[in-house]
């Protein structure tokens, strides 16, 4: 399966190295008590999957994924963190109890049922790429697929976005805020 | 296609999604649960990407590009609402958010 | 002619069913009035019918009438039928004209009742019940009219149904009718298995062709039927207690017509009993313990109606001994004239109690005489009825009955006849009593406290018209048959109840003879102890006053065993298994549900993973079956 020669090794490299850079920073955004660190974790995480994308040659969506996902979310994240003072939140202390047990469990369970999908199901139909050109991941393709076949879900994508500012801007107005609770009522 | 075939990179993102998975079920504080979910919905993108490129058709990266955008909105109002809370004094704490209770 | 009989069985249950559907609008007086003129209807048209079937030749005066198919059952049907022969047109003419009196005089009596319409719709229900005993053409439609009466009489019993006393007094009625009634109910389920029908003319065709264990059996059930409708030995105690009803009610119901029958019932099924002629003596024997047991009872009571009740009981035993000896004309002249003259006593005592404002003990009353004449000669026209005195009703029939027991022969039938002859003795004994304790001598504090006089206006005049009809009545019904000379009664039943003894006039003479002496000698010793007080009353025996421990050997006997089984099912069975399965049931339920409720965390994690771990198994399911 693994066909070894000059071009593929650094293929191979760069994929080996995102690859557990991903892994890695998504069980450290899950581990870290302190959200500071699971959104920095975050933010790695989505770097890794830039690469990964160019290594699976959309560079359009990895370009995105950076400035968007990276440069916008993750810092609207990282300033929700820093105004709300980042309570720490031990997930392991106290023992497992049977619901993180149960959620360990099912999740490992489902991984393995997908993984055993993939590689025994597929047979060996996923193994062959078929080939792509050189404007395969291009801004062109993708704005050309947008305004053609994808119309519909732009358009709705837009409406979207639109309404999560709106609300967005309801939810954070200070004539709609409630009265903050006593503390005899928490 | 040079270098590991698709089915590499899904089991990179079922990792990342399950791993996702693990972080809402287990962590309390709401935070990291909108940062997991976050989680899960690159690795679903990790997959949509991979079979676009395997199909050699780019609709899998504009499904990829929607999912982004969309996400971007469900983390906006995620934290608008966290902040709402906060600012009520509530405790972020998914186990203490219990008025459901039946 | 047949349509006159539709209309006097059905005119009665009509003023019932309109007393019943118009509720508060009628007023009570007017419910009164409604009643008395459907049981007044159903008399003319009763009328009307006898006097049809007067035009009819003697051998043709049968005249069976289908209104439809009533019930079927695979190969046996059984019809809505009425029969039209002269002793149902004599018990109709009975039961409708005394009926018509007893309720023109509830009129009065029933006064200022807050639940009159509600008596007035159960006495129109109980006459259409009796009319149809009577009228029935088939044993189904008898047995169907025998329940409907004591329904009737349960409810009429039990009227005031604020008094527990009441109450316990109708359900014990109810319970000891029933007793008959199944006895009845299984003597007719062997008619059908012999017969496949219940029609008078099949049944009696084939009574011969019984055998004799299946004939003992039928007449043995129907015996019983008859012994505890009408409060023979051993079925007799619901009788006394059945005073708790109003005094019309004890009147039409326990004297004049739903206790006798059971006379009926014998007369009417004669050619059964003829087929099992131990029973049939059985009958007589039972008569005559009656009339003793009953008369001697009835000299210690202190109850102005339970006297009555208890004489009832006695008179009804000179009823079943006529029959049992065969000779149904003289019971039924004799069932004829009890109405009359007992139905008078009730009246006229029910007078005397509504003057007294309810009191109804004798020792506290006396010297009535002088304060309610007409009362007083009423009652006393009853009295020397009952007792048997020429020229009243009684003497006539009560003596041919006695003469019978003598044409019977053997040694049975002079026990029968002695028995009877005390009886009579006893009758005068304990009416007179009565009519002393109640009217003479002095007036006693008691009365010249409590009496007031009854107003005039409709009150009196219902109160006093019908009781003026009886006393005629009682006076010179017993002109209708004398003594093997002039015997239109017979005459007249012979076609349906052929008599089986036939008394000479010898006979005839004889008893006669010795029972207006016996009668008179009780009177005597009567008027010696309570009307001239020239001596003093011995002390009662505790056995009559404990009416001869009958009340106490069935409460031991079978109430107190009863009342232990069901306690002990209660406990045993019903609690634990029906109410305990219930109560499981709905236990196990509520536990569901709180077990299901537990799911309800409110958590969003719970939830969560709940999704996770339910697309686990789905996913496994789905990669296996593909």
């Amino acid at each position: 399966m693994i066909v070894a020669d000059a071009g593929n090794v650094l293929v191979w490299v760069v994929w080996v190295v995102a690859a557990f850079a991903c892994i890695s920073s998504g069980i450290a955004v899950v581990s870290f008590s302190n959200p500071f660190f699971s959104a920095l974790s975050l933010i790695g995480n989505l770097a890794s999957l830039a690469v990964l994308y160019l290594l699976l040659s959309a560079e359009f969506v990895a370009a995105a994924q950076v400035l968007v996902y990276a440069g916008a979310v993750m810092v609207m994240f990282l300033f929700v963190i820093a105004y709300l003072g980042g309570q720490a939140d031990a997930p392991w202390a106290g023992g497992p109890s049977w619901q993180a047990l149960g959620a360990v469990a099912a999740s490992s369970a489902l991984l393995v049922e997908v993984i055993v999908v993939i590689g025994l199901k597929t047979g060996g139909r996923l193994s062959h790429a078929a080939p792509t050109d050189y404007f395969f991941g291009s801004p062109s393709t993708i704005g050309r697929l947008f305004l053609t076949d994808h119309l519909l879900a732009f358009e709705i994508t837009s409406i979207v976005l639109l309404v999560a500012a709106v609300g967005g801007v309801i939810l954070g107005s200070h004539s709609r805020a409630q009265p903050p609770l006593a503390e005899a009522e928490r | 296609m040079n270098g590991p075939t698709v089915v590499w990179y899904l089991c990179v993102a079922a990792f990342l999604f399950f791993t996702g998975a693990l972080g809402v079920l287990i962590r309390r504080s709401p935070l990291i649960v909108l940062l997991s979910l976050e989680l899960m919905l690159n690795g679903s993108n990790l997959a949509l990407i991979a079979f676009a490129r395997f199909h050699g058709r780019g609709d899998g990266q504009i499904f990829a590009l929607t999912v982004m955008a969309v996400a971007a909105s469900e983390v906006v109002v995620g934290l608008g609402l966290i902040v709402a809370m906060a600012r009520r004094n509530l405790d972020l704490d998914v186990d203490k958010l219990r008025t459901l209770r039946g | 002619m047949i349509v006159a009989a539709w209309i006097c069985l059905f005119a009665p249950l009509g003023a019932a069913l309109a007393i019943t559907l118009a509720g508060q609008r009628l007023g009570r007086r007017g419910a009164g009035f409604l009643a008395t003129t459907g049981v007044g209807v159903s008399f003319v048209a009763a009328v009307v019918s006898f006097v049809g079937l007067l035009g009819d030749s003697p051998d043709d005066r049968s005249h069976p009438s289908t209104l439809w198919r009533w019930l079927t059952a695979g190969p046996y049907h059984f019809d809505l039928r009425i029969l039209v022969d002269p002793l149902s047109i004599m018990m109709m003419l009975i039961v409708a004209g005394v009926g018509c009196l007893i309720v023109g005089y509830s009129i009065g009596y029933m006064d200022g009742d807050d639940e009159e319409r509600r008596y007035f719709a159960y006495m129109a229900l109980f006459v259409f019940s009796m009319l149809l005993l009577v009228q029935g053409g088939n044993l189904l439609m008898l047995l169907a009219g025998w329940g409907l009466v004591g329904l009737s009489s349960y409810l009429l019993i039990g009227f005031w149904h604020e008094r527990p006393s009441a109450i316990a007094a109708a359900k014990k009625a109810f319970v000891m009718n029933a007793i008959g009634d199944a006895t009845m109910a299984l003597a007719l389920f062997l008619v059908i298995q012999r017969t496949g029908s219940l029609d008078f003319e099949k049944v009696f065709s084939q009574a011969g062709s019984f055998g004799p264990w299946a004939a003992n059996l039928i007449a043995l059930g129907l015996l019983g039927g008859a012994v505890a409708k009408s409060a023979q030995l051993p079925l007799q105690t619901w009788l006394p207690d059945a005073m708790e009803g109003p005094t019309p009610v004890s009147a039409l119901i326990h004297a004049a017509t739903m206790v006798t029958a059971g006379v009926y019932l014998i007369v009417r099924t004669s050619p059964l009993f003829e087929a099992a002629p131990h029973v049939q003596e059985l009958a007589a024997g039972l008569g005559a313990a009656t009339i003793l047991l009953a008369g001697l009872i009835a000299l210690v009571q202190t109850d102005i109606k339970r006297v009555i009740a208890y004489s009832t009981m006695s008179q009804i035993g000179y009823m079943f001994l006529a029959a049992g000896l065969g000779a149904y004309a003289n019971a039924m002249f004799h069932l004829m004239t009890h109405a009359f003259f007992k139905a008078l006593l009730f009246m006229a005592a029910g007078i005397v109690i509504h003057a007294l404002t309810g009191e109804q003990d004798l020792r506290k009353m006396g010297g009535l005489r002088p304060l309610m004449p007409l009362t007083f000669w009423a009652f006393l026209i009853g009295s020397l009825a009952l007792a048997g005195m020429p020229p009243f009703s009684g003497f006539f029939s009560k003596d041919s009955i006695l003469a019978a027991a003598l044409a019977n022969g053997g040694w049975y039938g002079y026990l029968l006849w002695a028995a009877g002859m005390v009886g009579t003795f006893l009758t005068g004994l304990y009416a007179f009593r009565m009519l002393f304790m109640a009217f003479w001598g002095e007036p006693s504090a008691f009365v010249r406290e409590h009496l007031h006089h009854l107003e005039g206006g409709l009150v009196g005049w219902t109160l006093a018209v019908p009781v003026g009809v009886l006393a005629v009545l009682a006076a010179v019904g017993g002109f209708l048959q004398f003594a093997g000379i002039w015997t239109p009664v017979s005459n007249w039943l012979d076609p349906v109840a052929p008599s089986l003894v036939d008394a000479s006039g010898m006979q005839e003479a004889v008893s006669s003879i010795v029972a207006v002496l016996l009668g008179l000698a009780g009177i005597g010793v009567a008027w010696w102890i309570y009307g001239a007080r020239r001596a003093s009353a011995p002390r009662p025996l505790v056995l009559l006053e404990r009416k001869f421990w009958f009340d106490e050997v069935y409460d031991a006997l079978f109430y107190r065993p009863a009342v232990l089984l069901s306690q002990g099912l209660l406990n045993g069975v019903e609690r634990p298994l029906v109410f305990g399965s219930v109560g499981e049931l709905a236990g196990s339920v509520r536990d569901l549900g709180l077990g299901a409720r537990r799911l309800q965390t409110g958590l969003v994690r719970t939830y969560a993973l709940a999704i996770a771990a339910s697309l686990a198994v789905v996913t496994v399911v789905f990669v296996v079956v593909r």
